[in-house]
């Protein structure tokens, strides 16, 4: 008996070791076979799973400035108007249409009819004046995007005055932000607080869980006012930070898109059995930011002599892998009123120079460029500078500090050169326009403190004339001083890249950002 | 002195670790540059915004007066509001906390599971070919990075015959096992060379011992003699080596999370220090000393129930 126990505690150890492995390969399900295209046509039903890098940080809509979490909000809550597919103009959503007054500071929505929020209850005009007006208190949020509405009027429950303090040429523009989207009046008799932990809205999906950090789901909406939309059971936002365990999640079925793939791996998975690599036209553009307060940035010819030195070629072949365009402008192609004329500074190493001669330090000088740590793109793109501008005499020391550290250093001017990016919020070019030229508009012409009062009249007046070719004209003017003052070195428009699993159709991504979930659906 | 006194006073050795704890973790927090309000209005911060949020979560206050308020609220039972996710830490530290203690509990039996017969099979021929094998290919494992290993077995065991799921912590005791098989086996198989090599070694004194040549002549058999006499006796310094290990690998299973997007506790650590998000490092900090303080008394509780010949006063 003793000597049966005692071989049985001896084969315990290796029995258990391949017990463990049967148990865990057989343990809860296989993942789902990737499908593959079909040829018919939509089909109810499926639930979707993105591989997002990063959590979403809030869902409250007028204080959340982070995309993953703008992205899902949107499917959640919907604004009056929303952006066309193509970025550039609005298209009514939750209004069917509008009057204007003649002089320009009253605008008259009427909202569309059955639209009902997730919890069954039907819209009106005091839930979208409650929402409005949060937005516009929202002092530390998205406050400023309705700066210009002097107040909201619900005089009928189909009907929304929206009264302006001045002529105001972005008003639609402004009301399609997904901080302007409707919420119930009151939050439904909650605090603010409750509500945005499990948010109502009009979307094609609702809320269901969001477990901090694993992922955050939403389900269809029983109460959509598309007939027939959305196709989807489910969508799930998943929080995986690895660039290749997103790639290998969607190759292994477990993930039906992987948000922002690693550009490397861009090429190998055009041509990967099973999945769809999709770049989509976006309004991500690159800077290189010089800040105005150290010397000798203040000198025009100098930011020139950086701007005409850095080959933007050469930067899309190593950072993008090709996949990207040099850029031109302040504003990228796919905002309304973008000039392809703006002559921005193109790579000409003669006339470098010879901007260079023409500075306060026609020797060169010592500078530094910030970077965050653990952006490979930033890094190379640092890398590339640092050689390009030794030809000048400009002799570059990288310093990188923690994302945290370097984003408020940066804003606090307390760099030399860095690098950031931008991406547009609304189909309109008036808030990249002040944020980015106007120092007093909070964030000091994107952190420079470039100060051009001719540029910042121009940017204002704009903003008040709702003639588009004026407008055009004006724009046309801004981006054509912003690009000769080179108070930044415009580098390159970036697309969007997207990977999903072959059995996805309708994945539509604008040059915004913004996704409509509703028509996307999943074949057989 | 008996178990439970020596536990009690342990236990009570945890009050001045864990304020030691709170005061390092919520200075070295604070002392780095950084902003929380900047991380959360990104581009957006204007002056104006950043005061708000400032007066907001109270970081207008003196440092001393924001470190009092901790202190208090903990005393409370309270660790605050995560200023990222404006959720209670508790309840952010807790969601989080079950996935690591799987992935080190799940990776320290597979440990064992390997190490023990591995080392049982070095020491019963100390020199020969076995050993050396056996001594040799384990420290593969240490040199090997975590992500190279974890992409490997991804690629092969996931997509390539799709016996795992490539990520995830799954859902129920199955399901757990089976989702955390694979990040459990790269912790694991990065843990087995010292372990092996420990009790290797431990077993090679004992086999030398006068009570194991009495056995012999007694005509025990090898695999009885190894597991009733051998791995009793020469199992204690491998606990601490475990422990020892188990102990760094709290908070420390980082890069095996992220990679295979386990929701534990170290990315919630690495990504609140990133977002400057205070009071989620400071509970998490908290929690990790707590957690190490327990599993050495473990260690040693657990020296007692292998060895009955060891004293708590010692």
């Amino acid at each position: 008996m003793k000597h049966r126990t005692a071989l049985r505690k001896g084969l315990i150890a290796s029995s258990t070791a391949a017990a463990l492995v049967v148990l865990a390969a057989c343990g809860s399900g296989s993942p789902s076979s990737n499908g593959t295209k079909s040829s018919g046509g939509p089909v109810h039903g499926g639930n979707l799973v993105f591989a997002n890098p990063q959590d979403a940080q809030s869902m409250d809509e007028s204080t959340v400035f982070d995309n993953n979490s703008i992205w899902i909000i949107e499917q959640i809550t919907q604004p009056l108007y929303t952006v066309t597919s193509n970025g550039k103009g609005v298209q009514p959503w939750l209004a069917t249409g509008y009057t204007e007054s003649a002089n320009h500071l009253t605008y008259t929505f009427t909202l569309r009819k059955g639209v009902k929020f997730s919890t069954g209850k039907v819209m009106t005009s005091a839930d979208v004046k409650f929402s409005l007006e949060q937005t516009m208190a929202a002092s530390a949020g998205w406050g400023y995007i309705d700066a210009a509405i002097k107040s909201v009027g619900d005089p009928s429950p189909s009907t929304v005055v929206v009264n302006l303090k001045y002529p105001w040429a972005p008003l639609l523009a402004d009301l399609s932000l997904f901080a302007n989207g409707i919420v119930p009046a009151g939050y439904g008799g909650k605090t603010a607080a409750q509500f945005y932990q499990a948010p109502v809205g009009t979307g094609p999906f609702k809320w269901d869980y969001w477990h901090k950090g694993q992922g955050l789901k939403l389900v269809k909406n029983p109460f959509y006012w598309q007939p027939g939309l959305p196709y989807l059971n489910s969508v799930t936002w998943t929080d995986v930070p690895s660039d290749n365990t997103r790639e290998l999640q969607v190759k292994g079925g477990q993930a039906q898109i992987d948000q922002f793939p690693a550009w490397s791996t861009v090429s190998a998975l055009k041509s990967t059995p099973g999945v769809d690599m999709d770049l989509f036209n976006s309004t991500e553009t690159n800077y290189l930011a010089f800040n105005e307060n150290v010397k000798p940035f203040q000198d025009v010819h100098v930011r020139r002599a950086i701007s005409l030195a850095i080959n933007r070629n050469a930067l899309v072949n190593a950072v993008l892998f090709g996949n990207g365009k040099p850029a031109n402008s302040l504003f990228p192609p796919q905002v309304p009123y973008y000039d392809s004329s703006t002559p921005g500074y193109q790579y000409n190493l003669t006339q470098a120079k010879q901007q260079m001669a023409a500075s306060s330090v026609p020797h060169g000088f010592t500078t530094t460029i910030l970077i965050p740590s653990g952006n490979d793109d930033y890094a190379t793109i640092a890398t590339i500078v640092q050689n390009e501008l030794k030809p000048l005499g400009i002799k570059i020391n990288v310093q990188t500090l923690d994302p945290n550290t370097a984003n408020a250093n940066f804003q606090s001017l307390k760099y030399d050169m860095s690098l950031t990016l931008w991406t547009m919020d609304i189909p309109d070019p008036d808030e990249l326009a002040t944020f980015g030229l106007d120092p007093k508009s909070g964030a000091k012409s994107f952190f420079t403190d470039y100060d051009n009062p001719t540029v910042i009249q121009d940017v204002h007046k704009a903003e008040q004339i709702t003639t588009p070719s004026v407008r055009q004209s004006l724009y046309n003017v801004v981006q054509t001083d912003a690009a000769q003052d080179a108070f930044m070195a415009f580098l390159y428009y970036s697309p969007y890249p997207y990977v999903t699993t072959s059995n996805v159709h309708a994945f539509d991504v604008t040059p915004l950002g913004n996704y409509h979930m509703q028509d996307v659906w999943i074949s057989k | 002195m008996g178990r439970m006194t020596f536990v009690i006073r342990r236990l009570l050795l945890l009050v001045p670790t864990a304020i030691g704890v709170t005061i390092i973790a919520f200075f070295m927090i604070h002392l780095i540059p950084g902003d929380p309000a900047r991380t959360i209005l990104g581009i957006h911060a204007t002056p104006k915004a950043i005061a708000i949020l400032h007066r907001q979560w109270g970081l207008n206050r003196p440092l001393a007066s924001q470190y009092w308020l901790f202190m208090d609220r903990l005393l409370h039972g309270n660790l605050g509001q995560s200023l990222y996710y404006n959720v209670p830490v508790a309840h952010l530290v807790t969601s989080r906390l079950p996935a690591t203690l799987w992935l080190i509990c799940y990776a320290a039996v597979i440990a064992v599971v390997i190490s023990v017969p591995l080392a049982m099979i070095a020491a019963s021929r100390k020199d020969a070919v076995r050993d050396h094998i056996v001594r040799a290919v384990p420290l593969l494992g240490l040199g090997m990075p975590a992500f190279w290993l974890a992409l490997i077995l991804q690629t092969e065991l996931a997509v390539r015959f799709r016996l795992f799921p490539v990520t995830g912590y799954g859902s129920g005791v199955v399901g757990h096992l089976h989702s955390m098989f694979l990040p459990s086996l790269v912790v694991a198989i990065a843990l087995c060379p010292v372990v092996i090599r420990s009790l290797r070694a431990s077993m090679l004194n004992v086999l030398g011992a006068e009570f194991v040549t009495t056995a012999r002549a007694k005509g025990v058999g090898s695999l009885r003699l190894f597991v009733r006499h051998v791995l009793r006796n020469a199992v204690i310094p491998a606990v601490t080596v475990l422990g020892i290990n188990i102990g760094f690998l709290i908070g420390g299973t980082l890069i095996v999370e992220q990679v295979f997007a386990v929701p534990g506790i170290g990315s919630l650590m690495i990504n609140s220090i990133f977002q400057r998000d205070f009071p989620v490092v400071q509970a998490i900090a908290l929690v990790f000393g707590v957690m190490v303080v327990l599993v050495n008394l473990l260690t040693d509780v657990a020296y007692a129930a292998l060895d009955p010949r060891v004293r708590f006063d010692r």
